[in-house]
């Protein structure tokens, strides 16, 4: 799948921002936003917030989890933990990419909060890196993978399923072959 | 060797992403290697029959399955130029572009006008007959209008809302998304670099 | 519907709540059958009372919206909205169509053995298939088969047919709770899954639990 698209799906997340205009509620297919009352937060979905936010017309408040010490506070605990913790969304990376790219004038300590983000990503990525290799090695069938967001899991495809496709084929395919032979030499 | 000149067929398509001209010269001789290689075994298999001749048996083997290789390799390389075709169909509409229209033969054409039928049939099937177009959308949307500019005089275009434009050439423009995608695909405009 | 040309959700319906709920739960059920489509090897059974319904939606709310003044906020935004779904359903009508050019003669066959109700294809679809089985057909046959010698002329159906690879390895989060899957290539193994549980295992053993909605593909 094409990161995109999987910003795309992020995208539906809600988000709170501060309008700078007022509204009656708004009723969309995927549901209603609003009312907007000019200096009151409300929370709409992410798309929305990011297209409000080019025409100036609100500002967008922190994603709570985005806070520096306590995504400080995760990537330590990410460290210490041999399995994944839990991300406080299945779409952290994009979300926090989407609305600093958009509003970093609004996030305060958004330097902070992006390379707190980067250095959680990088540290899930090797331990995802280490548990595919040990996975593989085991030869094994069924993998769990709670906590695993989606671009994490996006990102070990189509790598690791055509890895596993391979080793059923050569396995299958050796069996197939041996089957072959014993066959016809008779 | 039996087969090579399939598999040079084969290998033109690797070689090659775009579609060439239809290499009528190169199947014309693999489908006449296939008939000399009938033609041996229907004299073989006679042979066999009638004389008991056994000792001719693994030669006809071996044609039968050159023969087959053959037709793979002809059959794999009109398939997949008609894959491309149909990649061409969703990139850039139903009017193929002229260099594109000379490297087909009468039977591609006659193949890509039945596909563009078909498609169409099913896209106006779509929503209860009120039909729904496929080959618009086919990014996710980010934001409703997009920044590009016009690289080839295209002429007037009208917008969904009545307004007409004029696409001229090296000319900036402020459209909807959806208007301009497929006109980015054809290569009339593109995003502008920012 | 009168009223000062306010957006409404729907045309027909007084009772707005109940029906956002609907068109709501329909989005949400389209972009689960999205996912598992592009994800799924094979093709999965259609759902156009989903496509009709949210192509329906769109067309009230494009009804809609030319009441609305060129100036109106909620047109943008309801235009995003629009831009969003119809991408969705685009990129599901077109997976579904990739796998029925790529697997034509299996899906064909398979289908053939489906009563009207269980049927994985629209009529539409399916007419679709059988058109570019003919067409290929037909191409092969002018440019090649009918110059070729004796029995070699003949469309093999059995050599040109493409299966896909049910056993091929995907990614899929459990809605419900469920029990003794067996995983396949082990001796008998069986594993639970847990509502909200992600894992990764060969498509043939949650084939059906994805056709079921216990589980979707991510």
């Amino acid at each position: 799948m094409d990161p995109c698209e999987i910003e795309f799906l992020s995208e539906k997340e809600l988000v709170s921002i501060i309008p700078n205009f007022s509204f009656d509620m708004i009723h969309l297919i995927s549901g209603s936003v609003g009312p907007f009352r000019a200096g009151l937060p409300v929370k709409v979905p992410i798309w929305l917030a990011v297209n409000l936010k080019q025409q100036q017309k609100c500002r967008i408040i922190n994603q709570d989890w985005m806070d520096a010490d306590s995504l400080n506070e995760a990537k330590e605990e990410e460290k210490l933990s041999k399995l994944f913790t839990k991300m406080p969304s299945n779409h952290y990376m994009e979300e926090a990419q989407l609305l600093l790219n958009v509003a970093s004038d609004d996030i305060s300590d958004a330097d902070r909060i992006k390379t707190a983000i980067k250095d959680i990503w990088d540290i899930r990525m090797s331990k995802l890196r280490t548990s595919i290799d040990a996975f593989l090695k085991s030869e094994g069938l069924h993998a769990k993978l709670d906590h695993l967001t989606a671009m994490e899991i996006n990102s070990v495809r189509p790598l690791l399923p055509h890895a596993l496709d391979q080793m059923l084929r050569i396995q299958t395919g050796g069996r197939a072959t041996q089957s072959h032979y014993s066959g016809t030499s008779q | 060797m039996y087969g090579r000149k399939g598999f040079k067929l084969i290998s033109e398509l690797d070689l090659y992403s775009d579609i060439l001209p239809f290499n009528e010269a190169l199947i014309k001789e693999v489908l006449q290697e296939m008939q000399s290689l009938y033609d041996a075994n229907v004299a073989n298999s006679n042979a066999i029959r009638n004389d008991n001749n056994m000792a001719l048996l693994p030669s006809v083997q071996l044609r039968h399955i050159a023969l087959k290789r053959n037709k793979r390799c002809i059959l794999a390389y009109i398939y997949n130029r008609m894959r491309k075709l149909k990649e061409l169909r969703w990139e850039l509409g139903s009017i193929l572009p002229p260099e594109i229209n000379t490297n087909l033969i009468n039977a591609e054409v006659q193949w890509f006008q039945s596909y563009n039928k078909s498609l169409a049939k099913y896209m106006r099937s779509l929503g209860e007959d009120h039909g729904f177009n496929l080959t618009t959308n086919m990014v996710p949307p980010k934001t409703l209008y997009v920044e590009v500019k016009c690289v080839e005089d295209f002429g007037k275009l009208e917008l969904d809302d009545g307004q007409v434009i004029l696409l001229k050439k090296n000319t900036y423009h402020l459209l909807p998304r959806s208007v301009c995608e497929p006109l980015i695909r054809q290569g009339i405009l593109e995003h502008k670099s920012t | 519907m009168e009223n000062n040309g306010d957006v409404q959700m729907t045309a027909e319906n007084d009772d707005q709540e109940e029906e956002e709920v609907t068109a709501q739960s329909v989005l949400l059920a389209i972009e689960e059958a999205w996912l598992n489509e592009k994800f799924a090897p094979e093709i999965l059974p259609h759902r156009s009372d989903l496509v009709d319904c949210m192509l329906q939606q769109i067309m009230h709310m494009e009804e809609n919206m030319k009441r609305l003044d060129k100036e109106d906020l909620r047109l943008m935004i309801h235009r995003m909205e629009l831009d969003r779904i119809k991408y969705v359903i685009t990129n599901y009508l077109r997976a579904r169509l990739e796998k029925i050019e790529k697997y034509t003669i299996h899906i064909l066959s398979q289908e053939a053995t489906r009563s009207s109700e269980e049927c994985y294809l629209t009529v539409a679809e399916l007419q679709f298939a059988k058109e570019f089985l003919t067409n290929i057909e037909m191409l092969f046959k002018t440019i090649a088969l009918q110059h070729m010698p004796g029995n070699f002329q003949t469309f093999e159906v059995d050599t040109l047919t493409v299966k896909p690879n049910l056993q091929t390895y995907v990614f899929l989060r459990a809605n419900d709770r469920i029990n003794g899957i067996i995983v396949p290539g082990s001796m008998d193994e069986e594993i639970d899954l847990e509502p909200g549980s992600q894992h990764i295992i060969q498509y043939s053993a949650v084939a059906d639990l994805v056709k079921s909605g216990a589980v979707k593909l991510i």
